[in-house]
Parts: structure tokens; C-alpha cells; sequence
């Protein structure tokens, strides 16, 4: 239990760091916004009670939040992803997986689980954060755009990092 | 059957009253008790609510700018370790400043007879009102920028206690940068050209002609210009200025070169694309503009308004 609170804090320093010191100073055509801070909720253990993921995503919303020079809106589009994450767990994951209460990464599970399960709530997250920050329907298709560039680049910036530092946690 | 159907739903009707009856003898212990599980099973929908409220909050209370205005606390952290960041960072920045700042030096040499000229003109008539100065610049250095959001804001290292205030224009050394929006003691934040409320007014230095700038995302290094009546012919390579119409910016700072026009048919408008002068990637040495006049300016339309 020490292990996973220790652990769980050293991922919210070192994402927050990655997103705020790199991935906030980089600009990749103008419609590439990666926000691998998302990451951190989708790594969650399965069991993690309700309110805990809530309150995690809220205050890794508002560090984002403070350094980005903006407030509030990385802490709502983040606080909503916490709240619908348990239902793509139901939706996504077979019963084994949720009881033994992993960690979701490419190393627990199949690419073909894993990909839709960050894909769509990296989506979701991506679509809340653009509208409330864009604010204006009427450039609605350059704002989807965005998104969807945006979605793309997080994903495999997800999947790359998850391949690159998560491994399968020994029994 | 008819007789068993009879029967069966006496029995129902029996149950359902029984029920009925035994909840009206222990409602409230039952209310409790539905009321605490209630609120055990949806305890999380309420720190949803709660937590998103109070993002909301903190939202709609910057709303006029949305995210412009930080509050002074996340500013001066945020601001301080932006500092700490930009001390490691600006030494991998160092070449190209350097440049920047030789050809201004070269710039500002070329200038000096003529400014020496002119102070002992001043000099001479000393009483004389022509050569009032309207305009101060504020040196200041970029500490944080984005550029690659809808709205992008910089950051600048000079706060109220260095005389900045609100609606500030700002400027660099290679064209118009934006204005002032959000102020701190020792910080203060730019609205950026690169933002969805920037609209300032520009004219062609050749034709005069006047119109506004304005930035509809993507690729920061290009804007478009609007309200430029077709009926003047404009060329490629046009040279693109501020107007001087607004309060915050001084005339004839560049802003860009036409890159591409086309006529719109419909509303007797150029849509016009340039490139910006300023590199606002490389952005790193500002200066913010004061306008001595700008409260007289502003008292004067606001006593039209106020008829």
C-alpha cells in the first residue's frame, strides 16, 4: 500500500514536470497540443476508490492549470474524465482485470484492450478542454481539428512512454 | 383459470398493501436509511459536482478574458519558477538574441545624429509644446509564451511595481506583440496578436488605407487582415503598420508584409493573409508602450458615450 501511494506521487511529479517543462513549450504545426498529464488518471489501479480519482485529477488539473498560465480548465476537463473512467473500465475490460485491481498499461493487457480504452478518453478529455477553452462555435470545425490532432499525438505519446518505462508488476 | 387469476392478484394487492402499510409505520427510520445509502452510493457524483464547481468558478471569474487573468498568487509562483526555468533555458537562446540585439545597436547608432539633432531643436524652444512626449517603453523580458494554443498569452519579467498597468500595448524591437491584459507586482501578462479578442487596428503604409488584424489559429507566423475595402488595389509585399487610431500602440510599428489577397465578392472586403514581422517563437526582449495621453484620450470618447 506504502509502495503505491510512493509510487503514485512519484508519477504526479515527474507527468506534471513532462507536461509542464516540455510539452507546454512545444509547437508542432500549431494544431498539435500533447497533454500527456491525462495519462496519470488513465494509470490509475482499477480499484482505486471513486473519490481518490476525483481528487487526483483535480489537483493534477490545477498544477497543470497554474503553470500553464491559465485556471480551471485543465482541472474541469480532467475532474470529468475521473468521473467516467470506472464506466469504460466496465466497458473496456474483461471481470479478471478489474478485480485484480491492475495498473492499465500495454505491459497488463493487449494492445487491442489498451488502445480503445485511452483513445476515447483521451478524446473526451481533448473535446471538453478545447470547447471550454475555445469557447465559440463558429470556427467548430478548425476547433475538431484540433482535437483530433491533439488526440493523436497524446495517444502515442501515452503508448510510447507506457512501452518505454511501465513494467509488468512481479507477483 | 379465471378463479386462479382472481386469487393471484388478490395476493399481489395483499403484498403490495402490506408493504405500503409497514413503510407508513417506519418511514422515517427507513428515510434515514435510504437517505444515507443514497448519499453513500452517489458520494462521488457530489465531489464531482463540487470539484467541477469550483473549476467552473474559478472560469467565470476570469471569464472577460477567460484564461488571461491569473489569479496574483498562481502568478507570482508560476512566474518565479518561469524565471528559474528561463535563467537554465536562455542560454541555449543566447545566439540568436544576440543577433537581434547587434542589429538593433546597429539601428539605434544609425539613429543617434538625427535624435541629437532634434534634442537641440528642443532645446532651443524649450517652451514650445511640438515636441511633447506621448510615448515611454518599458523594457522587459519574456519569461513564459505560448503559441501554439487558440489563445496564446506571454508573460512578461515587469509587474506594477515597474509602472505597467492594464491595456498596455506591447511591442519589440521587429514589430507589434500585443497588449497588456493582467498585472502582478513584479509580473505581467500579454494578450498576444496570437488571440481570438486581439483586434487591433493597422493600416498599409502605402495606400493608408486602415483595417484590423486578427488570428484564426493554426500557424502563428500568419494572420489575416479584415475590413479592407476591395475598391483600393492592394500589391504582394505590401508593408502593414499600426494605424496609431488605438490608445495602446504608437504609429507605424510594423506588423507584417501581405503575403496573399483575394477579393470577397460578397461584402466588398480583401480577405488578405501576411506574414508577421516578429518571430513570436524567438520572442524573448519587449518593450511595453505607455501612452501619457491615453486618460485624456479615453475621458474624451467616454464624455460622447456618457451624452
Amino acid at each position: 500500500m506504502n509502495k503505491d501511494i510512493l509510487l503514485g506521487f512519484l508519477h504526479f511529479v515527474l507527468i506534471a514536470a513532462f507536461q509542464v517543462f516540455i510539452l507546454n513549450g512545444l509547437n508542432i504545426f500549431g494544431y498539435f497540443n500533447p497533454m500527456i498529464y491525462v495519462w496519470f488518471i488513465l494509470m490509475l489501479p482499477t480499484n482505486t476508490p471513486k473519490w481518490l480519482g476525483l481528487i487526483l485529477a483535480f489537483l493534477m488539473g490545477f498544477t497543470i492549470d497554474i503553470f500553464a498560465g491559465q485556471v480551471g480548465f485543465h482541472a474541469a476537463a480532467l475532474t470529468l474524465i475521473a468521473l467516467i473512467r470506472p464506466l469504460f473500465i466496465t466497458i473496456f475490460f474483461s471481470g479478471k482485470d478489474i478485480e485484480t485491481n491492475l495498473r492499465p498499461s500495454i505491459a497488463e493487457m493487449s494492445l487491442s484492450t489498451y488502445l480503445p480504452y485511452i483513445t476515447s478518453l483521451v478524446f473526451i478529455h481533448h473535446f471538453t478542454y478545447f470547447t471550454i477553452e475555445i469557447f465559440n462555435f463558429s470556427e467548430f470545425f478548425l476547433t475538431l481539428l484540433r482535437i483530433i490532432c491533439s488526440t493523436i499525438i497524446t495517444t502515442l505519446l501515452i503508448l510510447l512512454c507506457d512501452y518505454l518505462f511501465i513494467h509488468k508488476r512481479k507477483i | 383459470m379465471f378463479v386462479f387469476k382472481i386469487y393471484y392478484g388478490k395476493t399481489n394487492t395483499f403484498f403490495i398493501y402490506h408493504k405500503i402499510s409497514y413503510y407508513f409505520c417506519t418511514t422515517k427510520s427507513y428515510f434515514m436509511r435510504n437517505l444515507v445509502r443514497f448519499l453513500k452510493r452517489y458520494s462521488h457524483i457530489f465531489l464531482f459536482i463540487f470539484l467541477e464547481g469550483i473549476a467552473i468558478y474559478i472560469i467565470s471569474q476570469n471569464s472577460f478574458y477567460q484564461a488571461s487573468a491569473i489569479t496574483s498568487f498562481a502568478n507570482q509562483i508560476a512566474g518565479k519558477v518561469n524565471a528559474r526555468t528561463y535563467n537554465i533555458t536562455k542560454y541555449f537562446t543566447y545566439g540568436s538574441s544576440n543577433e537581434a540585439l547587434v542589429k538593433e545597436n546597429a539601428k539605434l547608432r544609425a539613429m543617434i545624429e538625427t535624435s541629437y539633432v532634434k534634442y537641440q531643436h528642443k532645446a532651443f524652444q524649450y517652451n514650445d509644446t511640438i515636441y511633447k512626449q506621448q510615448f515611454e517603453y518599458i523594457d522587459a523580458k519574456v519569461i513564459q509564451k505560448t503559441i501554439s494554443k487558440r489563445n496564446n498569452y506571454f508573460m512578461l519579467n515587469k509587474g506594477r511595481l515597474h509602472g505597467v498597468t492594464n491595456n498596455m500595448g506591447v511591442i519589440s524591437p521587429s514589430g507589434i506583440v500585443g497588449v497588456i491584459v493582467n498585472v502582478s507586482d513584479n509580473f505581467s501578462l500579454v494578450m498576444s496578436v496570437l488571440h481570438q479578442d486581439s483586434r487591433p487596428n493597422i493600416k498599409n503604409q502605402r495606400t493608408k488605407i486602415s483595417g484590423t488584424l486578427v488570428w484564426e489559429g493554426g500557424d502563428y507566423t500568419s494572420g489575416k487582415l479584415v475590413d479592407i475595402p476591395s475598391s483600393i488595389p492592394l500589391k504582394i509585399g505590401d508593408t502593414i503598420i499600426t494605424s496609431g487610431f488605438s490608445q495602446d500602440f504608437p504609429e507605424g510599428i510594423m506588423v507584417g508584409k501581405i503575403k496573399k489577397f483575394d477579393k470577397d465578392k460578397g461584402t466588398g472586403f480583401y480577405v488578405v493573409d501576411i506574414k508577421f514581422a516578429v518571430d513570436y517563437n524567438k520572442l524573448e526582449y519587449v518593450y511595453i508602450v505607455k501612452n501619457f495621453f491615453k486618460e485624456e484620450q479615453i475621458q474624451l470618447t467616454k464624455d460622447i458615450k456618457n451624452e
